[in-house]
């Protein structure tokens, strides 16, 4: 009877090895410090284009470039098991022809030693959801509990048309405020001429246009808050909304100020989770990615200044070896704090790899962007950063690179940018380089 | 390299340089195996229309692994050697979709994009690449060579074990 038993148990690995082959989701096994033991087929199709060495060996190395935080989500997991992160979207480069795929990614803390990954492109149905968000938000605006909200006018240039109570109210603001721009309810660094026009122009084309983020009152105290644009297409006479816009007296657009204060933190702390880096607090790859298309579609509707630096930690690895990973952390750390200090709120400051930081400038040309790159290089060469085992110095390399008309996309503006950035580290690290590779002052 | 994004596509670029040389020491190999009939190397010259006239024999003779598909990526073959690695037999593979059911792991740009690409073009494909199977669920770093021909109604993928 056994050899019959052993032909069945044969049978039934064979089945059960194709089921793993088979299944439509990718899954690694792995040590803790992220060796991968066993991987199924999905798992290597979406990581292989994406491993910097070519190799699935390590789990942390391979999702390196599109997770670099991934090592330190697991060692700050003080449970001895449970779910270290649970469907968190990374976005992966993928070819020309496919574009920027989306993956969700999950990993489990099996125990001390073990971890279990899984992964999935979810592109399609990203697409999909990001539709039903939108119209989730519509309906967040109209009934979720908020402290208070305003009414106001806007003429097409955004100014506000007149005053009522509910301005008062929220805002604090008198009969004054009447012919300001709407960018009066913003604090200074956080909106700019150009993104007033944005955002009329964004509520024109879409029917609405809502950012979340922090107000300012007349007396210069701050509230969280919401704001949205709202056409307003059905004028009191019917005429057509051009007509109107001729009028610039009028009050075309509607914006609604919320107060939302009182809104629950932890919706809006796992609202932010998606979008920030884990290790150092500033935006992620994926938040970097979706303003840097947002502004693109901007710039080409529009075109004005917008700039892009590129910053890499010099000798990055060597600080790593002699000092340790905490010590490293430590490092990027520090240097997205002091990024955090330098840029405008307006500015999309984000950690897009290991030790790569990126950040977008709307509304500021070559020259402002070459000399804020200046100043945080400058900073960072004076200040070494705070760490367990002393004081850490590290200098960064910066590439600059600016809109124009010969750069279509994303990635041909962040190819200049990189190639910038080539040019200061070859010139010997701790400088700015610019398009023209000519370097400002070293430190 | 400095930056960002664009790491895994120079990366590529590099290889793609390389990879189709052979060593010298495979070209030693190969004069070795022309001598005797059926022992085919995997790095030889001229080695689609070698393949496309064995036999399922002979190609269990073969020291790699051999699947050869059809235009619509069903497999049509499966040698043993491949089998031996993969822990499936062949009945399990043959008349399966290829790049979804048997190795979903190479339906991305570097494998079944090349194929269909060359296809697209009416051009010959042979092209080997580093890479990393998961057989029976293992990572195993190997050699890929993607052989099609526009007048050939099989087209194969060879694997190679690296050290």
């Amino acid at each position: 009877m056994f050899p019959v038993v052993e032909d069945d148990l044969a049978q039934e690995h064979e089945a059960l090895t194709q089921f793993v082959y088979m299944a439509p989701a990718g899954l690694v096994q792995a040590r803790i410090d992220g060796e991968i033991v066993m991987i199924n087929p999905v798992a290597a199709q979406l990581m292989m284009p994406l491993s910097p060495d070519g190799n699935l060996s390590n789990l942390f190395t391979a999702l390196g470039d599109i997770a670099p935080d991934l090592r330190s989500r697991l060692a700050d997991f003080a449970e001895p098991q449970g779910l270290v992160c649970d469907g968190v979207h990374l976005l992966a480069p993928g070819d020309a022809r496919s574009g920027r795929r989306l993956f969700s990614f999950s990993l489990i803390k099996l125990d001390a030693s073990r971890v279990m990954a899984m992964l999935q492109d979810v592109t399609v149905q990203a697409q999909r959801e990001r539709l039903l968000r939108h119209q989730e938000a519509w309906l967040n605006a109209i009934l979720t509990g908020v402290a208070d909200y305003a009414l106001i006018n806007l003429d097409a240039r955004g100014c506000v048309t007149e005053w009522n109570e509910s301005i008062g109210r929220v805002t604090g603001h008198g009969v004054d405020v009447v012919g300001r721009s709407l960018s009066v309810f913003y604090p200074e660094d956080a909106i700019t001429p150009e993104r007033v026009l944005d955002r009329l122009h964004e509520a024109e084309h879409s029917g609405w246009s809502l950012d979340d983020g922090w107000r300012v009152r007349a007396d210069g105290s701050r509230f969280w808050g919401s704001a949205m644009i709202a056409p307003q297409r059905a004028l009191a006479d019917g005429r057509p909304l051009a007509d109107a816009l001729a009028e610039a007296e009028e009050a075309v657009y509607c914006l609604i100020v919320r107060d939302m204060s009182g809104l629950c933190e932890a919706a809006e702390e796992a609202r932010h989770a998606a979008v920030r880096d884990h290790l150092t607090g500033i935006g992620n790859r994926r938040a970097f990615f979706d303003a840097a298309e947002t502004e693109l579609r901007r710039w080409r509707r529009m075109p004005r200044p917008l700039s892009l630096l590129l910053i890499d930690a010099d000798h990055f690895k060597n600080i790593n070896d002699r000092h340790g990973h905490p010590a490293g952390d430590a490092v990027l750390h520090h240097i997205a704090g002091q990024m955090r200090a330098t840029f405008r709120q307006i500015d999309m400051v984000a950690r897009i790899g290991g030790e790569e930081f990126a950040v977008l400038l709307p509304s500021a040309d070559l020259a402002s962007a070459l000399r804020v790159a200046e100043r945080l290089r400058a900073t960072l060469a004076a200040k070494p950063a705070a760490t367990d085992t002393g004081p850490v110095g590290c200098t960064v390399s910066i590439g600059v690179a600016t809109m124009d008309d010969r750069t279509a996309s994303v990635e041909a503006l962040l190819k200049r940018a990189d190639e910038a950035l080539y040019a200061a580290k070859t010139g010997g690290r701790n400088r700015v380089c610019g398009p023209a590779a000519l370097p400002t002052e070293a430190g | 390299m400095a930056g960002s994004s664009l790491k895994s596509c120079v990366r590529m670029t590099d290889r793609k340089a390389n990879d189709s040389v052979p060593t010298a020491g495979s070209v030693a190999q190969q004069g070795i195996a022309m001598n005797t009939e059926s022992a085919l190397e995997f790095s030889q010259p001229g080695l689609l229309d070698r393949l496309l006239a064995l036999d399922s024999a002979g190609l269990d003779t073969l020291e790699f692994g051999v699947i050869g598909f059809g235009a619509d990526t069903v497999v049509c073959d499966y040698n043993a050697y491949e089998s031996k690695m993969a822990g499936l037999s062949k009945d399990r593979v043959i008349g399966h979709p290829f790049f979804s059911v048997v190795a979903a792991c190479m339906n991305n740009f570097m494998v079944a994009q090349r194929f269909e690409d060359a296809a697209a073009a009416g051009q010959a494909l042979d092209f080997t690449l580093d890479y990393v199977l998961t057989l029976r669920m293992r990572p195993v770093k190997v050699q890929l060579r993607l052989l099609a021909d526009p007048g050939a109604e099989r087209r194969f993928v060879l694997v190679n074990r690296r050290l």
